[in-house]
């Protein structure tokens, strides 16, 4: 075997071979470049390579003749991009109607609701005017001599113990002859109705010994049992 | 010679991209002149009537234009074209008739080019390639006219590196067969010209 032979065979030679395209249009890396140049020194057939191979390099990489005038491409290209662009908004265009179209029912349901919700607004503006309305013509409290609101037959308006039971409740009240026809309040205030022909005042008058009651006192001064004795 | 660049400056490319993921047309008109002859250079080794070439470009520059807001900036955008207008081409000459004898002319390399009746180193060179499989005169192509390196065509190809080696080792071998005296007169013109 020749010593040029022997080169061919060798690794080297087949990887020094196979990136010597590369080497001649300069993209090799700088290691690879310093490793054929090695190979050159002692492989003809490389050299040889690298000569033929230049020369399709200078060959191919030389402009063409032919000169390439861009500009009736592009305008085709700017047709296409037309089309396109046509073809895609009436596509958009009838989506939008059909998305518009069918977003009317809910676009009635929406101005319903608005509307709905205005008429909602506009009656508790006007609650909520009544309220500010009857607070700043009536006092905003309560008084267990209110005349408003008194209960068919109540004579008598009291007060009791919070921590009266019911049973000492009924028994105060029966000994009073009266009966409950209306309360408590918020106030904790009982409408208290004769059971009796006994007069009102006496009945006050037995309510006023129980220190349970913390206040009583007659709402109609003149009145009397309705009760059949 | 004028070897054309292979990078124009990336911020330029970068930028134009950028307005194009945005809608502009302006941008893509920019990037349309300024890749045009390289593609259409590059191209002619695909199909040599240019009709189909302006299709391919246009084709591939529809693609730019939808796909823009999909470009990452793992290649440089011009490797990134290169790689649309490769599979544009190659699906396009799939559809094509012709692509069958194209394909076919790998199987003729016996008729070798008599250089001695050729009055043109180029047109024997053009020849020669016009006889290799689309890959293998495509890997030239790119290493050669555009200047790619190895990896870089790898990128565009989307094929591994040892293909491209490959490709590229199997190209020269048939360019010898068919070019039988190129190679001496090669030597002799680089002997002349050193």
């Amino acid at each position: 075997m020749s010593y040029e032979q022997h080169i061919e065979d060798t690794l080297e030679h087949q990887e020094s071979s196979e990136l010597i395209p590369w080497y001649v249009n300069g993209s090799i890396g700088e290691l690879d470049r310093q490793r054929i140049e090695a190979h050159l020194q002692t492989c003809a057939a490389c050299r040889e390579d690298v000569l033929l191979e230049r020369h399709v390099y200078r060959s191919m990489a030389a402009d063409a003749a032919v000169e390439y005038i861009p500009a009736a491409s592009l305008k085709r290209l700017q047709a296409r991009l037309d089309t396109l662009h046509a073809e895609a908004s009436p596509r958009d265009a009838p989506a939008l109607e059909q998305r518009s179209r069918g977003s009317m029912p809910w676009q009635g349901w929406l101005a319903a609701s608005i509307a709905a919700m205005a008429v909602a607004l506009s009656l508790l503006a006007a609650e909520r005017w009544m309220q500010i309305h009857n607070r700043m013509s009536s006092p905003n409290y309560y008084t267990v001599t209110s005349p408003q609101a008194r209960p068919p037959g109540e004579v008598i308006r009291a007060v009791f113990s919070p921590t009266l039971t019911l049973v000492e409740l009924q028994a105060i009240l029966g000994e009073a002859q009266l009966k409950i026809v209306s309360g408590p309040t918020e106030a904790g205030v009982y409408s208290l109705a004769a059971n009796s022909s006994r007069p009102v005042s006496l009945s006050l008058s037995l309510l006023r010994q129980h220190t349970a009651v913390r206040f009583a006192e007659i709402t109609q001064p003149n009145a009397r049992s309705s009760v059949a004795p | 010679m004028a070897l054309l660049a292979k990078h124009p400056p990336k911020g330029s490319d970068n930028e134009l991209l950028l307005a194009i993921a945005a809608g502009d047309r302006r941008a893509l008109e920019a990037l349309y002149l300024g890749y045009h002859r390289r593609l259409a250079r590059f191209l002619c080794r695909f199909t040599p009537r240019y009709e189909n070439v302006e299709e391919i470009i246009n084709d591939t520059f529809m693609a730019v234009w939808q796909r823009a807001k999909d470009f990452r900036g793992e290649s440089q955008v011009s490797t990134w074209i290169l790689a649309i207008a490769y599979r544009t081409a190659l699906n396009s000459l799939r559809r094509q008739k012709n692509h069958a004898a194209a394909q076919s002319l790998a199987g003729c390399p016996e008729q070798a080019i008599d250089p001695m009746l050729e009055t043109d180193v180029q047109d024997w060179l053009n020849r020669g390639l016009d006889r290799l499989p689309i890959e293998q005169r495509l890997t030239l192509e790119l290493a050669y006219h555009m200047g790619y390196s190895l990896e870089e065509i790898a990128a565009i190809t989307g094929s591994p590196v040892g293909t491209v080696k490959a490709r590229m080792f199997h190209a020269r071998q048939k360019l010898r067969e068919y070019l039988p005296a190129l190679g001496g007169a090669v030597a002799e013109s680089a002997r002349g010209g050193e």
